[in-house]
């Protein structure tokens, strides 16, 4: 069990998947847990468009029922995350990752800008394929080792898992979170609303920094 | 400068795709290479066929309320798996007698191993899809109300 | 050591490269979004390869998501494209508008759909529901079938939980879930070619 970043604290067992808190897990849990509540709680900005060598200035309008699908949105990806965080099955870590993705383009898609409409549609393209490698590679694990459970596969009795299933999964991961699109996902931020963006930003992270927990494993 | 240049073309989301699409048919290429993968002959929920009956393959358990054995992982977290077992529809019973070929579609007949894994031993799974698909169907439906 | 699963996976890997070369070039949104659909496919040919029970289980998921993106995605599309005024005409054939036939024929689909439960249920029922808009021109209201949804889902939740921690009411959790997918997947059935046309409502 040395391999789970840690001795679990506390093992919950729903049937065959398992959700394992260890030092590592929990922390991610609780940074995700933390700033849902802080999207709960807060406001969204106002973005402020100044014309420069004059005093006019203007604030962009936030209408309620889009701020209110947004928070419903950014909410739901924080749940996402809290459960990719935890979770000790390869399978559903796959399908919160996908969650995760969905939810952020759901945060962007509200927004009425056609630039900001278009962006998270090449991101949902993107979010879209990426179950591809996420679902093969674990059904690649299924099939190597004869198990989906990571502390199964932390124990080191079963065969070892093929390179190809490790590298599909974070390349699942990466295009789900847009890992290394930073520079094309600050296009997506034109959209205003801070604490929902910066949603999309903390839980690409977080699956990110789980998914090298996983890829240790068997 | 070389940095600046990949940054500026990554930063056009246009480019997203095709340089997604190309990493993933490159990996599957390296897949390709590295190929002879071991399936490991011990699995979990293995499948057994039986050519003799009208529901093959997809002949799950047996009659109703009886438990039959799961090769789940913890067997022990799930106490009452495989008390499901298939139920068929009068009009499904019907054709289950007149003909071999009932059970060659997944949704033939309601039951079984499967409901079992998806509602009971792997339920979390069953969970988080249905919520993906609550979230995309909020999503389409808020665009089309307020687009 | 090329055991009848590598060979398997050979060829699905092989149809992946070809999928995912044709999605780099192609550079119309349109285009993308339907070879996506393609690329999905080998997603699901490498978790059946897996070869159990334990396959099928994980397919659904994996096409549920599938598809649950694409419908996000393609409603994103229409308004990024501002594909918004479309008339609808229905099936539009008067005698189909008028009689009583098709209200008969969807009221069976949908009551035998309910006797079938499950996913077989919810598309009987949800075909039954799309007849019957179809040839009434009936626009739906969303905000019902948006609860209905939430109704499923809520159900499905507490079916979850009660085969968790209360695994000796299986039986009622069992219809729970039963029932929880027959309005799912009815909901997302009746939605199949309705949510068009002149919306904004």
């Amino acid at each position: 069990m040395t391999n789970l970043a840690g001795v679990p604290y506390y093992i919950l067992e729903f049937g065959d998947e398992l959700v394992y808190f260890t030092p590592y897990t929990i922390t991610l849990f609780l940074l995700a847990l933390t700033f849902t509540i802080f999207v709960l709680i807060s406001m969204p900005e106002r973005q402020v468009d100044i014309a420069f060598g004059g005093d006019a200035y203007t604030t962009k309008v936030i209408s309620v029922s889009e701020m209110r699908f947004r928070r419903f949105m950014a909410i739901a990806c924080g749940l996402a995350s809290m459960g990719a965080m935890v979770t000790g099955d390869i399978f559903n870590f796959t399908l919160f990752t996908a969650m995760v993705g969905i939810t952020n383009v759901g945060i962007v898609a509200a927004v009425k800008s056609p630039h900001v409409q278009n962006a998270a549609y090449q991101y949902g393209l993107v979010a879209l394929s990426a179950t591809v490698p996420l679902f093969g590679g674990a059904a690649i694990y299924a099939a190597a080792t004869g198990s989906l459970s990571m502390i199964e596969l932390a124990k080191g009795a079963l065969p070892a898992v093929p390179f190809v299933a490790k590298a599909f999964l974070v390349l699942g991961v990466i295009g789900e979170g847009m890992a290394p699109f930073y520079a094309a996902k600050a296009e997506m931020f034109r959209a205003p609303g801070a604490p929902y963006v910066i949603m999309c930003s903390l839980s690409s992270l977080l699956i990110f920094l789980r998914v090298i927990e996983v890829v240790m494993l068997g | 400068m070389i940095i600046r240049r990949i940054s500026h073309y990554i930063s056009n989301y246009e480019n997203i795709m095709p340089l997604f699409a190309g990493a993933c048919a490159f990996l599957i290429l390296i897949g390709i290479l590295l190929l002879p993968i071991q399936y490991n002959p011990v699995q979990l929920y293995p499948k057994t066929i039986d050519r003799n009956s009208s529901l093959d393959p997809y002949d799950r358990g047996g009659p109703p309320f009886t438990q039959v054995e799961i090769g789940a992982q913890y067997p022990e977290n799930s106490p009452t798996a495989g008390l499901v077992t298939t139920y068929l529809t009068p009009f499904s019973l019907f054709l289950s007698q007149v003909t071999l070929h009932l059970g060659t579609t997944i949704v033939a007949h309601p039951g079984g191993i499967i409901d079992e894994i998806l509602y009971n031993t792997r339920g979390l799974d069953t969970v988080v899809e249905p919520t993906i698909l609550f979230i995309a169907f909020a999503i389409a439906s808020y665009l089309y109300r307020k687009g | 050591m090329w055991g009848q699963y590598s060979y398997g996976i050979l060829v699905v890997l092989v149809a992946g490269v070809i999928a995912f070369f044709a999605l780099a070039i192609e550079t119309d949104d349109l285009h993308r979004f339907l070879l996506l659909d393609l690329v999905e496919i080998t997603a699901l040919g490498v978790i059946a390869l897996l070869g159990t029970d334990l396959a099928e289980a994980l397919i659904l998921p994996g096409l549920t998501v599938g598809i649950a993106e694409q419908l996000a995605l393609s409603q994103i599309y229409c308004t990024k494209e501002r594909i918004m005024q479309n008339p609808v005409k229905g099936l539009n054939i008067e005698v189909i508008a008028k009689a009583d036939a098709p209200l008969i024929i969807s009221m069976f689909l949908v009551v035998y759909g309910l006797i079938l439960s499950g996913f077989t249920g919810g598309g009987v029922a949800g075909l039954g529901l799309v007849f019957f808009f179809m040839s009434r021109g009936y626009r739906e209201d969303l905000n019902l079938l948006e609860m209905a949804s939430g109704i499923s889902w809520a159900l499905w939740i507490f079916a979850f939980f009660c085969f968790m921690f209360l695994p000796q009411y299986w039986f009622i959790a069992l219809m729970c879930a039963a029932v929880g997918i027959v309005l799912k997947v009815t909901v997302k059935m009746s939605l199949v070619g309705t949510m068009w046309g002149n919306g904004n409502d």
